[in-house]
C-alpha cells in the first residue's frame, strides 16, 4: 500500500501523545509542586531504497540515492525541574523548598516516596502527614500540649509548650536530592519514586550541600506556563491536521487508481 | 499493447515514493533539530533501436536541507541550540561520531551528558561527565561550568567544553539512523563487505571550530516548511492522477485496437 499512510500514522500518534502531555500539564496548572512534562520527538529509521554512488552502468554512478524516512516517535517525556512560584499561605505546616530537594514520604507499602508538595497536616496521633495521610520522614510527632510550631530554614522543627518558656525541638526535617531528578518515576499524587536513572537519594540538611532552604508558611505552585502550553497546543494541533491531510491525500490517490483503472 | 503503460506506471510509482518522503518531513514538523530531506525526480532515458520515447522517472533525495530552524525559548539550563551553522557531536551506537542539532540534553545517573535519545554528547576529551552540582551553566562557546555541591557560589569550576564542529555542509549527509554524518562514513558502512559485518568501521573525526556559538535555554525547532511540504504533496497527488489518467488512456487505446481486429 501507500507508504505515506504509515509515515503519517506515526506523525498522528506522536502528536496525539504530545497533546496528552500538554493537556496533563494544563490540568495541573494549579497543583502544588507539580513539574511540567515535555514530549521529546525523534525521527525514525531511514530506509535506503537506492544507494548513492551505486553503479547505474558499468562506467557511471548514480549521483544521489534515495533514502526515505519512516516517520517520527516520542522518545520520552522529560520532567522540567524548574522552580514554580512561591505562594504565601501563612499556614504553619505549609513548607516550600527554595532550591533543590525533595521531602521524603513513607508510602503505605513501606517504601519512600519523594515530593515537593509541602502541604502537610497533623493526624489524630499528632504526626505530620501529607493530605493523603502518608507520614513525613523523618517522622515528626507534635506533642498534644504544643502551641506554635516553627520550622526553621535548615529544617529544625520546634514547638512552644503551653506553660513553658523554653522551645522544645521535635526533630529535623531533612530533604534529599538526586543527581538526575528527570529520571524519577512520577506515580501520581505529587509523588515520585526512585529509579535506576535517577540515582540514589542523598539526604542532607536543607541549606547545605546544594539543598534548598525551607520556607515555612509558603507552598510552591505548579511550574506550568499557560501561554507556553497554549502555543504548544496550537503547533501540535496544526501538525496533527497536516499529517491527517497526508493520510487523506494518500487515501484519495489509492481511491483514484482503483476507480479509474 | 503500447508499453507506454509502463512509463506511466513508473511515474505514478515514483510520485507515491516522493509522497512518502514528504510525509516523513511533515511527521517530523515538531521534532527538535530535525532537518528536512529534499526530493526531486530525474528522468532515466532507456533508448533502444526505435523512436526515443522511453524515459522512466526516478525519485531521489539529493540532499538534506541544513537551513536552521527557528529558536524557541525554554528556560531550561540543559537545552542548547546552535546559533547559525555548526553541530553538536554525539557518540553513535557504533562508536563513531555523528552530528546533531537536537539540543534537549539530559544528565544520566552517572552524570554523563546525553541527548534526549540517550547518546553521549562529546566534549574536548570524549563523553562529558558532570560532578554533582548545585548550579550549572553552559556558555556560548560550549564551556560547562558548575558550582560543586557544598561549595560557595563564587567557586565556579569549569568541567569540560561541548565540542562544536562546523564541517563543510557538502561533505555531510543523513545516516539511516537520522543522525548527520560524513558522507564518506555513510558510504563506508553501506559498501562494507558483508563478511566484515558487525566490525567497527573507523569514522572520520571532525575538527572543533571555535567560531560556532550555542545558546543555553533555547531549542531549535524542525526546519520543515509545512506549507511547502503540503503544496508539494498536493502537486504530487495531481501528478499521480495524471499518470493514472495516462494509464487509462493506454488501456483505451489498446481496447480500441483490439476491437478493430475483432472478426465478427
Amino acid at each position: 500500500m501507500h507508504g505515506a499512510l504509515w509515515v503519517s500514522k506515526t506523525g498522528l500518534s506522536a502528536q496525539d501523545t504530545a497533546l496528552k502531555t500538554i493537556s496533563n500539564n494544563l490540568a495541573n496548572v494549579n497543583t502544588t509542586g507539580f513539574k511540567r512534562d515535555r514530549a521529546m520527538f525523534q525521527d525514525l529509521l531511514y530506509q535506503i531504497d537506492r544507494q548513492p554512488g551505486g553503479l547505474s552502468a558499468q562506467d557511471s554512478t548514480l549521483p544521489s540515492g534515495l533514502q526515505i524516512g519512516t516517520g517520527v516517535r516520542v522518545v520520552g517525556t522529560q520532567k522540567q525541574w524548574t522552580e514554580g512560584n512561591l505562594q504565601v499561605t501563612e499556614q504553619p505546616l505549609d513548607v516550600a523548598i527554595n532550591g533543590k530537594g525533595f521531602f521524603q514520604i513513607l508510602m503505605p507499602d513501606g517504601t519512600i516516596g519523594y515530593t515537593r508538595d509541602g502541604q502537610f497536616q497533623l493526624n489524630a496521633e499528632g504526626q505530620v502527614v501529607t493530605p493523603e495521610g502518608y507520614q513525613l520522614q523523618p517522622g515528626l510527632d507534635v506533642p498534644e500540649d504544643a502551641g506554635v510550631l516553627t520550622i526553621g530554614s535548615d529544617g529544625t522543627v520546634s514547638v512552644t509548650i503551653v506553660g513553658e518558656a523554653q522551645l522544645q525541638g521535635i526533630g529535623n526535617l531533612n530533604t534529599v536530592q538526586f543527581i538526575n531528578p528527570a529520571g524519577l518515576e512520577a506515580i501520581g499524587g505529587n509523588l515520585f519514586r526512585e529509579t535506576n536513572a535517577s540515582g540514589a537519594p542523598e539526604e542532607g540538611v536543607p541549606g547545605l550541600n546544594g539543598l534548598g532552604t525551607l520556607i515555612q508558611g509558603s507552598i510552591e505552585t505548579s511550574n506550568v506556563e499557560v501561554v507556553e502550553e497554549m502555543v504548544n497546543m496550537i503547533t501540535t494541533q496544526r501538525a496533527y491536521e497536516m499529517n491527517a491531510k497526508v493520510v487523506t491525500t494518500a487515501d484519495q490517490m489509492l481511491q483514484y487508481i482503483t476507480q479509474n483503472l | 499493447m503500447d508499453k507506454g503503460l509502463y512509463i506511466a506506471m513508473s511515474g505514478a510509482k515514483q510520485a507515491m515514493t516522493a509522497q512518502q518522503g514528504h510525509a516523513n518531513n511533515l511527521a517530523n514538523v515538531n521534532t527538535t533539530g530535525f532537518k528536512a530531506d529534499l526530493h526531486q525526480a530525474r528522468s532515466m532515458p532507456v533508448y533502444g533501436q526505435h523512436f526515443p520515447t522511453r524515459a522512466y522517472a526516478m525519485t531521489e533525495n539529493p540532499a538534506t536541507d541544513f537551513a536552521g530552524g527557528s529558536m524557541i525559548q525554554t528556560g531550561r539550563d540543559l537545552d542548547v541550540a546552535v546559533k547559525g551553522e555548526g553541530w553538536l557531536v554525539v557518540q553513535a551506537p557504533d562508536g563513531n561520531e555523528a552530528f546533531t542539532r537536537d539540543g534537549g540534553l539530559q544528565i544520566d545517573v552517572n552524570g554523563v551528558l546525553r541527548t534526549a535519545s540517550g547518546l553521549p554528547v562529546l566534549g574536548d576529551g570524549g563523553p562529558i561527565v558532570l560532578p554533582p552540582a548545585s548550579k550549572m551553566a553552559i556558555g556560548g562557546d560550549g564551556t560547562i561550568s558548575v558550582v560543586p555541591l557544598g561549595a560557595p557560589p563564587e567557586e565556579v569550576v569549569v568541567v569540560d567544553r561541548i565540542r562544536l564542529v562546523n564541517p563543510d555542509a557538502r561533505e555531510l549527509g543523513k545516516g539511516s539512523d537520522g543522525l548527520i554524518r560524513f558522507r564518506e562514513d555513510i558510504d563506508a558502512v553501506l559498501n562494507a563487505d558483508p563478511a566484515l559485518a558487525g566490525q567497527p568501521v573507523e569514522g572520520r573525526v571532525a575538527e572543533p571550530d571555535g567560531a560556532v556559538r550555542i545558546a543555553s535555554g533555547f531549542l531549535e525547532t524542525s526546519n520543515v516548511n509545512a506549507v511547502g511540504e503540503m503544496t508539494e504533496i498536493m502537486s504530487l497527488s495531481r501528478q499521480y492522477e495524471m499518470q493514472v489518467k495516462l494509464m487509462g488512456t493506454f488501456q483505451e487505446n489498446s481496447e480500441s485496437s483490439a476491437r478493430l481486429l475483432q472478426l465478427s
